[in-house]
């Protein structure tokens, strides 16, 4: 086999499980939550059209979340604490982060994120920040407040985006 | 008119003037034609081409029509399975350049594709710089066993290019400019970006080292005058910093197999030439907002001066060609180009004059050896370059010293008349010496 083939079949056996591993992480066993969120619409390069997010839990403040100040990785629990937001499919839970850890206990609810530099101090990023979607979508034009974001915890603790939910 | 249809009119001249038969201006004409591009594609390829490529355009636009209805797996399954058919075509088609090449320019190009894809699909963000990291690192090892260089070129430009957008940036993995004067970046930024920089340059195809040198020369220039931890602010650690880069690009960055200078040699011409202005120089300590130097930033700028004045003094120099007294002049030239920052370090207005008038003269005087040496070895080009670079601080400095409307005016009519005579004479001085090397 040449060392080109040996190549090619590296190349595709990466693509094979990183998109096996994300389409698991996707369909991992795990509770389905909302997010509150405020878009806006730029453009990738390589993927297209998407809605860029910030989120509420970006700015983590409760617990001990105040005591992490440096850029590097970081955990945050996400919990109900009674918030709800009306979608066509009725009332659904809004998620609010209530405590970060660096070295999260072996429960549900912990999500993995990264602290970085951002405007107005320091914002944790969970790479559900952008919502990639067809040009022509109304959730393009979503303002903030108007839209929830669909999530849950997948493999790694890191959050998966399912999708951008319009409420009512 | 077009280039085969000119060549067979110069030949059809050529043997209408007996300097060649008309046999041979058919021969050369027809073997120019038979090896021009696409030349083995005949009528039936072009068609079959542009039926291939409707068949692509109208495939391309059903899916895009029904992109939102396609699920993942199939999306993914149709990217690996496409992926792969380029990578086997490419295998297969290794003996024919003209289906290879742009089939292996695919290929680089997939796994950003599918990275893209899959960002899409499963709505992943993060670090702007990572996808594109991953994506030269994926397409390495191409680059590397390829046997043709085009898959080195795209990824060492894919590399530099991430380079520079990276580290300039504030808030990736490659960052290493602060973010609002807020803390450093983690030192582990500096590997990382150390690491893509040295893939860059082993990645780049063949022996040049100029371009890839220079790429990372002008890089940690820009890293040091950037607000990063290696910073400098003083102007003369700037200035020494920026002549001891350019000498060393110039020593060490090959760019052809014959050595010529090219561009590193451009760029010490315009550095020293830059520093011509510091005549202008109005005294202050150090330039924008924030800060001094930091002790990173003056070790290094410490370090290369000392390695650009040992490779100047003792390594081969490339100013001017061979010769004993060349190599002097040379490395006398490369040193005060160096040793001139000094001048900076007391700040006064005084000796930035000094040191604008040395820059001026070592200019002159390489302007002057490059004549000289051009008529004593028989190279034109040199001479040429000379006269250029007399001639072009000659012009700057008339424009340079003037000031006010009436003034400028008057001066600059004086200066014309005394740019036509300098133009004679430095065209006939040319002349008489490229007729003495002719001789």
């Amino acid at each position: 086999m040449s060392k080109l083939r040996i190549i090619l079949l590296a190349q595709l056996a990466f693509f094979g499980a990183w998109g096996g591993w994300l389409l698991s992480s996707r369909n991992a066993d795990s509770p389905e939550f909302y997010l509150e969120t405020a878009p806006v619409d730029p453009r990738d390069l390589i993927s297209g059209t998407y809605v860029a997010l910030t989120y509420d839990i970006s700015r983590p403040t409760a617990g001990d979340c105040r005591d992490f100040r440096n850029f590097g990785p970081v955990f945050v629990k996400l919990e109900h604490r009674g918030g709800t937001a009306n979608t066509a499919d009725g009332p659904v839970p809004v998620y609010e982060a209530v405590d970060c850890s660096a070295n999260p206990p072996q429960e549900p609810g912990w999500a993995a994120a990264s602290l970085q530099h951002g405007f107005g101090g320091m914002t944790a990023l969970y790479g559900i920040e952008r919502f990639f979607l067809n040009e022509n979508d109304p959730r393009k034009d979503a303002v903030s407040g108007t839209v929830v974001a669909k999530v849950k915890i997948g493999h790694g603790r890191r959050l998966d985006l399912l999708d951008l939910v319009k409420k009512i | 008119m077009s280039y085969h249809s000119k060549l067979k009119t110069d030949l059809q001249g050529a043997a209408a003037a007996g300097l060649i038969t008309p046999e041979q201006a058919d021969k050369v004409w027809e073997r120019s034609y038979s090896m021009r591009t696409f030349a083995s594609f005949k009528a039936a390829h072009w068609i079959g081409a542009a039926a291939g490529l409707f068949v692509a355009l109208g495939l391309i636009l059903v899916v895009a029509s029904n992109w939102d209805k396609i699920g993942a797996i199939a999306k993914m399954g149709a990217f690996l399975l496409l992926f792969y058919g380029i990578g086997e075509a490419v295998l297969r088609l290794e003996s024919k350049p003209a289906a290879a090449i742009p089939l292996e320019t695919l290929w680089f190009f997939m796994p950003v594709l599918g990275i893209g894809l899959y960002a899409q699909i499963f709505n992943l963000s993060g670090d702007p710089v990572k996808p594109y990291l991953v994506w030269a690192a994926l397409s390495a090892p191409l680059a590397v066993f390829s046997k043709r260089p085009l898959a080195a070129y795209l990824c060492a430009i894919l590399l530099f290019t991430v380079l520079y957008w990276g580290t300039m940036g504030s808030a990736n993995m490659l960052s290493l400019t602060a973010r609002y004067n807020s803390g450093s970046q983690p030192l582990w930024h500096w590997a990382l970006a150390l690491g893509t920089l040295g893939a860059g340059a082993a990645l780049y195809p063949g022996k040049r080292l100029g371009l890839p040198l220079g790429a990372g020369v002008v890089w940690l220039f820009v890293m040091m005058v950037a607000d990063t931890a290696i910073k400098v602010r003083s102007e003369a650690l700037v200035l020494l910093t920026g002549m001891s880069l350019a000498v060393l690009w110039l020593t060490y960055g090959r760019e052809t197999a014959e050595e010529k200078a090219g561009l590193p040699l451009t760029a010490w011409t315009a550095a020293v030439y830059l520093m011509t202005f510091f005549w202008h120089y109005r005294g202050h300590s150090s330039y924008g907002s924030s800060s001094s130097d930091t002790a990173a930033g003056g070790a290094i700028a410490w370090l290369l001066f000392a390695g650009a004045l040992i490779s100047a003094l003792f390594r081969k120099q490339r100013l001017l060609p061979e010769g004993a007294t060349e190599d002097y002049l040379a490395k006398a030239l490369l040193a005060a180009s160096m040793l001139g920052a000094f001048l900076l370090f007391d700040a006064s207005e005084g000796s930035a004059k000094i040191l604008a008038v040395i820059a001026n003269v070592i200019l002159a005087a390489y302007g002057a050896g490059c004549i000289i040496s051009g008529a004593r070895t028989a190279n034109e080009k040199l001479i040429n370059r000379g006269v250029l670079v007399i001639t072009l601080t000659a012009i700057t400095r008339f424009v340079d010293l003037f000031g006010g409307l009436l003034k400028s005016g008057v001066a600059f009519i004086v200066t014309g008349l005394a740019f036509g005579a300098l133009a004679y004479f430095v065209n006939q001085g040319r002349k008489a010496l490229i007729e003495s090397v002719k001789k």
